[in-house]
């Protein structure tokens, strides 16, 4: 009984994690590569959903003159309102506190300062065309969520005509029904 | 010991190296990217344009002699549901109705040999934004291009015309 006892405790389990390790190389590959690390343009939002939408392929050049405005709902409140409601019915929050509207990761739910902001970017673009010299050349996509009211959208599209924006687009994601059709 | 080994062991390497602490690392490097991935949501636009000349607008606003086509929508508190309507007309109840009422108007438009119609969205700020893209959506399947935004009322009262 004491022999068989003291060799299990001279016998060495070695587990060999070479193949465990390289799996995990792999995988650290796979979400470093993944992982998006610059400054994020795009906010978490749950956009409209549209069959007609265009899809938007990454043009960095194209995207110098493009902004993007994020109409979302702030992380941090939780609110009964928000989210996806019966069906494919949508719940809408019109609790403006619970709204952020921002660019770049900053905030600018405040019209003025929205403004201010669109202004000074549009002047870099404006005066391109001579026959409406105060317009400007610069892009604006609003990515609203669905659940959003109107009138958030409403504002920041006032406060990119008052800038001279006159090119705005809407962001919008392909329906689930839509995308299976296409295979 | 002969042939029963695996590589790594004592026997084949007689330099040991003690992988542990990488083995931590990797894990917590492989968490931290892991939590912090997510996976992209396939999206894309839909173009619309604001006037150019809004709030400097000088000249005589031309003559209508057609009807312009406008979508109002309103938001129903007691029946939690948006109310359309296209000019003067009764509320539209389904998406079809809709679709049919405005493709009769530019094909009106198209008779008077006209060739830009655009489709006026004017809605309150309570409607929900789902709400307002559905319409769009259903003009661009028309091929309906040009869709605009009404100005709120402050500011059309401020100044400038609305379009």
């Amino acid at each position: 009984m004491s022999r068989r006892h003291k060799a299990k405790e001279t016998t060495h389990q070695n587990p060999n994690l070479i193949p465990m390790i390289d799996i995990m190389f792999l995988l650290l590959l796979f979400f470093m590569l993944g992982a998006d690390m610059g400054q994020r343009e795009l906010e978490e939002v749950m956009l409209p959903k549209a069959s007609s939408m265009k899809e938007d392929k990454e043009n960095k050049e194209k995207d110098k003159n493009k902004l993007t405005i994020n109409v979302y709902h702030r992380y941090e409140v939780k609110c009964p309102s928000y989210g996806d409601g019966p069906g494919n019915s949508v719940k809408v929050c019109r609790d403006d506190a619970h709204w952020r509207t921002g660019i770049k990761g900053k905030d600018y739910s405040e019209p003025e300062k929205l403004g201010g902001y669109l202004k000074k970017e549009a002047d870099a673009t404006r005066g391109q065309d001579p026959k409406n010299p105060q317009v400007s050349e610069l892009k604006v996509q609003i990515r609203a969520d669905q659940s959003a009211p109107y009138g958030l959208a409403q504002r920041a599209m006032n406060t990119c005509a008052k800038a001279g924006i006159y090119k705005v687009e809407v962001g919008a994601a392909r329906p689930a029904d839509d995308k299976k059709k296409k295979g | 010991m002969g042939g029963g080994g695996n590589i790594g062991e004592e026997s084949d390497n007689p330099v040991e190296i003690n992988v542990t602490a990488m083995v931590d690392v990797i894990f917590c490097l492989c968490i931290f990217f892991m939590c912090s991935f997510h996976f992209k949501q396939l999206e894309g636009r839909i173009d619309t344009w604001l006037p150019k000349d809004r709030g400097v607008f000088q000249g005589q606003p031309e003559k209508v002699i057609l009807e312009e086509i406008r979508v109002f929508m309103k938001w129903d508190v007691a029946g939690n549901r948006t109310i359309r309507k296209v000019g003067n007309r009764g509320e539209v109840n389904s998406d079809e109705d809709l679709m049919n009422i405005i493709i009769q108007m530019t094909n009106d438009y198209k008779k008077a040999g006209k060739s830009e119609f655009p489709v006026l969205i004017d809605a309150t700020p309570d409607v929900p934004w789902q709400e307002v893209i559905h319409v769009m959506d259903l003009c661009k399947k028309e091929k309906l291009e040009r869709i605009e935004f009404a100005a709120p009322f402050e500011m059309m009262n401020k100044g400038g015309s609305k379009n």
